[in-house]
C-alpha cells in the first residue's frame, strides 16, 4: 500500500517551509543536543560503536564443544538451505564412530551472504550461529571467504568467552538423545 | 490372464503376478522395503499391506498372487493405519539421524516416515545401541543401528552373487547383519547390496560422505568396463562425476552391475581429491588426472590447433608413411570417422587394431563381468570390416622399425588400467618419428619429446554407439562437460580435415554452459 499525499496550496509557497524547518533544526534539535548531550542520537562512529541486540544476525560463528572441536557434522543442510549459495563444505569421515563425519573445509563467502539466517535455522546440531559482528573490513576478495579456522577460532571469539561459541551437549548424549 | 481392480483401476496381468508387481505396473504408490523385483519374496517388512475385498484380514501385496476378479485397495484407512503402525515398529530402534546419515535424500524409510509424520517413535524405551562403522568388506560399511532387517542384502548374496557372505545374527532387538568370521564381503558385486539397502545401513566406502545425493544429477548411460555394456545411471554435478549405479535393463544387466565397473568413475574427473593434514587442519588438495590441453612433447598447446596441425602433417606425409591404431574403447561413430579419414582422405591401408588381452576375451563370471574389457570390440571389428582392412600388428612394428611409417596416430584407450601392455606399446610406437596419442587420462609413459598428446572426451562427454558382446547396439548420450578442451573422435576427424569446430555447436547441450558477462570475468562463476 502506498499513500500519496496530495500537495496542498500552502506547500507551493517556498519560504514558510524553509523557516519551519530551520526552527526545528535550531530549537528542536541543536539546542536540545547542546544542553542534553546524553540523549544525542548521532555517534562519533569509529570511536564510539552502536551496541546491537544480542540477537543481531551478523557474521557466522561455528560453535565448538568443550574439547574445542567443531560441532558441525557436515550434513550440508545449511548449504542446501542457503539461498545465496555461499556455503561450501567438504565432508570427511571422523575417527569417532558416534560423530561419524565432520567438515574438512567449511567456507562461507561472506560477500555473497545475505544474512538471512536460514543456515542457523536449518542446522540440526546448533553448529552454525550468526554472531554480533558486523564490521568486517578486508583488503581483497580472498579475505571475505571465511574458512573453518576463522569461523570457529578467530580471536574475537576468544575461545567462547568473547562471543558465545561454546556449546556442549554431553548431558543430552548421556540421556541417549 | 487374471483381471483385477487396483484402487479402482482395472488391470490385466500375467498368471502368477503378485499384487505388488501389479501395483508397480500401474505405477501406483505402494510402501515396501523388503521386496525387490530382482530378489525372492521375504515378506518381513509388513508394509505393503493391501485390503482385498471379501478377505477379513489385510494381506501383504508382495506375497499374494493376483486372482481373477480381485478388488484390491491400499488407500483404505484400515491399510493406512496398518502401515503407520508397521512403520512405528521399524522406527523402534532406528536412530532417525537423517542429517548425518548418508542415505538421506534417497532413503525409503525417510520418505515414508515423513509421509506419515512419524518424527518421534512412540516407544518409552531407549533405542538399542548397536555397532557403527563396521567394515563388512573392502567396499561396504555397515551401520547396524540404521538397519531395519529387511534382509535384501542377505538374499542378494544368496541368490544373485551366490557367495553367501552375509547373514542375520542374534535374535529380537539384538539382530544384526554381519559376515561370518574370516569371510568378508568382497565379491565383485558387493556394492549392489548398498544400492538395494532401503536405509543407510550399508554405505559405499568410496562414495560415503563425499556428496549429498540431492546435489547430484542423474543421467543414463552405458558402462564401459567390459563388453557386457551394463546400463548405468551416472550421478554428476558441476565438480564432476561421483558414482555409477545400475539402471534396469532386462536384456543386458537386469538390476545389477559389478564393482569393477563402478570404480571407473574416478578416471573421468579432471582432478583427484586428496586429503592431507592432521585431524584439525586437514586440507583438500586437487591433483590433475585428465589431460587438460594439447601437449606437443612438453610444450602445452591449444588442443584444436594441435589436431589441425596433425591433420596437415598427415596429409603432407601421405598414405604409406602414416598409420592409425584403434582400440575397442571408442564409440562406433568415432572409429568410423577417423578410419574414414585414413582410408578415404589419405588412401592409407595402415589401420591397426590394438587388442589388449586376447587370451581372456571369452572369460565370463556367470553373472555380468566378461573378460573382454572393451565396450566396443564388436564395433571396432565392424569398422575394420567395412573398410576392408586387415593389417596385423607385426606389420606396424616392422614398418616403424624400418622407417616406412613415420607418423602414428593412436586413438588411445580411455580406460588405461585394462591395458596391461600400455607401457610396452608406447615404447614400441614412440620409435616412430612422431606419435600422436589421443588420451583422456594422463600417463607418465606418454611424457616423451616425440609424443603429441590430444585430450580426448570420455564416454560421459560424447554421444555414440557401443556394440556389446551379443551384438546389441546401445546409444550413449552426452551427460556433462568435464574437460573443456577435449574432443571426441568425430570432432578430431573434422579438425584433421581442416574444418572448424564452432564453440556454440560443441557445447550446445552442456548443462553448465558458461555465460560470459562482466560478473563472471571479474569474480569467477557466480
Amino acid at each position: 500500500m502506498s499513500l500519496v499525499k496530495q500537495p496542498s496550496s500552502t506547500s507551493s509557497w517556498y519560504l514558510p517551509g524553509i523557516f519551519k524547518g530551520m526552527l526545528l533544526t535550531f530549537f528542536g534539535k541543536m539546542l536540545k543536543n547542546l544542553f542534553n548531550k546524553k540523549d544525542m542520537i548521532t555517534l562519533n562512529y569509529p570511536e564510539e560503536k552502536y551496541q546491537y541486540s544480542p540477537r543481531f544476525k551478523g557474521n557466522h560463528v561455528l560453535t565448538v564443544n568443550k574439547e574445542g572441536d567443531i560441532r558441525c557434522t557436515a550434513c550440508m543442510l545449511c548449504a542446501t538451505a542457503c539461498p545465496a549459495d555461499c556455503i561450501s563444505i567438504v565432508a570427511s569421515e571422523d575417527e569417532d564412530p558416534t560423530v561419524e563425519k565432520y567438515p574438512i573445509s567449511y567456507e562461507i563467502d561472506i560477500l555473497r551472504c545475505v544474512f538471512c539466517g536460514m543456515c542457523e535455522e536449518a542446522c540440526p546440531v546448533d553448529a552454525v550461529r550468526m554472531g554480533p559482528e558486523w564490521q568486517t573490513p578486508g583488503v581483497n576478495g580472498s579475505q571475505f571467504v571465511y574458512d573453518k579456522e576463522h569461523l570457529a577460532y578467530r580471536p574475537q571469539l576468544n575461545g567462547g568467552k568473547g562471543i558465545q561459541s561454546l556449546c556442549e551437549d554431553t548431558e543430552r548424549h548421556n540421556f541417549g538423545i | 490372464m487374471p483381471k483385477c481392480t487396483l484402487n479402482g483401476k482395472e488391470i490385466e496381468v500375467a498368471e502368477g503376478t503378485t499384487i505388488i508387481e501389479a501395483y508397480k505396473k500401474l505405477e501406483e504408490d505402494i510402501a515396501h522395503y523388503c521386496w525387490h523385483p530382482g530378489l525372492s519374496v521375504a515378506g518381513v517388512c509388513r508394509l505393503c499391506m493391501v485390503k482385498v475385498e471379501g478377505n477379513p484380514r489385510l494381506q501383504i501385496a508382495c506375497n499374494t498372487v493376483v486372482q481373477d476378479g480381485m478388488v484390491i485397495s491400499n488407500q483404505d484407512d484400515e491399510v493406512k493405519e496398518a502401515v503407520r503402525w508397521g512403520l512405528d515398529f521399524h522406527l523402534i530402534n532406528h536412530p532417525l539421524d537423517c542429517p548425518v546419515c548418508d542415505q538421506a535424500g534417497e532413503c525409503g524409510l525417510q520418505d515414508q516416515y515423513m509421509k506419515f509424520g512419524k518424527y518421534d517413535p512412540e516407544m518409552a524405551e531407549r533405542k538399542v545401541k548397536k555397532s557403527k562403522v563396521v567394515d563388512l568388506g573392502k567396499r561396504v560399511v555397515l551401520d547396524s543401528e540404521r538397519c531395519i532387517l529387511c534382509s535384501r542384502c542377505v538374499r542378494f548374496t544368496e541368490e544373485v552373487s551366490k557367495t553367501n557372505e552375509l547373514g542375520i545374527f542374534n535374535r529380537g532387538d539384538h539382530s544384526e547383519i554381519g559376515t561370518y568370521s574370516g569371510k568378508p564381503l568382497d565379491n565383485n558385486y558387493s556394492l549392489n547390496t548398498v544400492d538395494i539397502c532401503p536405509v543407510g545401513a550399508l554405505t559405499s566406502r568410496d562414495f560415503r560422505f563425499k556428496q549429498r545425493v540431492w546435489f547430484l544429477n542423474k543421467k543414463q548411460s552405458v558402462c564401459t568396463g567390459c563388453s557386457t555394456g551394463c546400463n548405468i545411471d551416472v550421478y554428476f554435478n558441476k565438480e564432476g562425476v561421483w558414482r555409477f549405479k545400475p539402471a534396469f535393463n532386462a536384456e543386458v544387466n537386469g538390476y545389477w552391475m559389478c564393482d569393477k565397473g563402478r570404480d571407473y568413475y574416478a578416471n573421468l574427473n579432471p582432478y583427484e581429491t586428496h586429503v592431507e593434514g592432521e585431524r584439525k587442519d586437514k586440507k583438500v588438495k586437487r591433483i590433475p588426472v585428465r589431460l587438460l590441453n594439447g601437449m606437443k612433447g612438453s610444450e602445452m598447446i591449444n588442443s584444436q590447433d594441435l589436431a589441425t596441425e596433425v591433420g596437415q602433417k598427415l596429409k603432407e606425409l601421405g598414405g604409406e608413411k602414416v598409420a592409425l591404431v584403434i582400440t575397442g574403447q571408442q564409440t562406433s561413430e568415432e572409429l568410423e570417422a577417423v578410419t574414414e579419414f585414413f582410408a578415404k582422405d589419405l588412401n592409407s591401408k595402415n589401420v591397426f587394431y590394438w587388442v589388449n588381452n586376447k587370451e581372456n576375451f571369452d572369460e565370463f563370471d556367470g553373472i555380468l563381468k566378461r573378460g573382454d574389457e572393451n565396450p566396443n570390440t564388436k564395433g571396432a571389428l565392424k569398422t575394420l570390416e567395412k573398410f576392408g582392412l586387415n593389417q596385423t600388428w607385426s606389420q606396424l612394428t616392422d614398418g616403424i622399425e624400418k622407417g616406412h611409417i613415420e607418423m602414428v596416430l593412436v586413438l588411445g584407450p580411455e580406460n588405461q588400467q585394462v591395458y596391461p601392455d600400455f607401457k610396452t606399446r608406447v615404447e614400441e610406437l614412440s620409435k616412430a618419428k612422431t606419435l600422436v596419442w589421443t588420451t583422456a587420462c594422463l600417463n607418465e609413459s606418454l611424457d616423451k619429446s616425440n609424443v603429441w598428446q590430444i585430450p580426448a572426451n570420455t564416454f560421459v562427454e560424447k554421444e555414440g554407439t557401443f556394440i556389446n558382446h551379443a551384438g546389441l547396439e546401445q546409444k550413449i548420450s552426452f551427460i556433462t562437460d568435464l574437460v573443456h578442451n577435449a574432443f571426441d573422435g568425430v570432432e578430431l576427424a573434422r579438425l584433421m580435415r581442416g574444418e572448424d569446430l564452432p564453440e556454440e555447436e560443441r557445447f550446445k547441450n552442456s548443462p553448465y554452459k558458461r555465460v560470459d558477462n562482466e560478473f563472471t570475468s571479474i569474480r569467477g562463476d557466480l
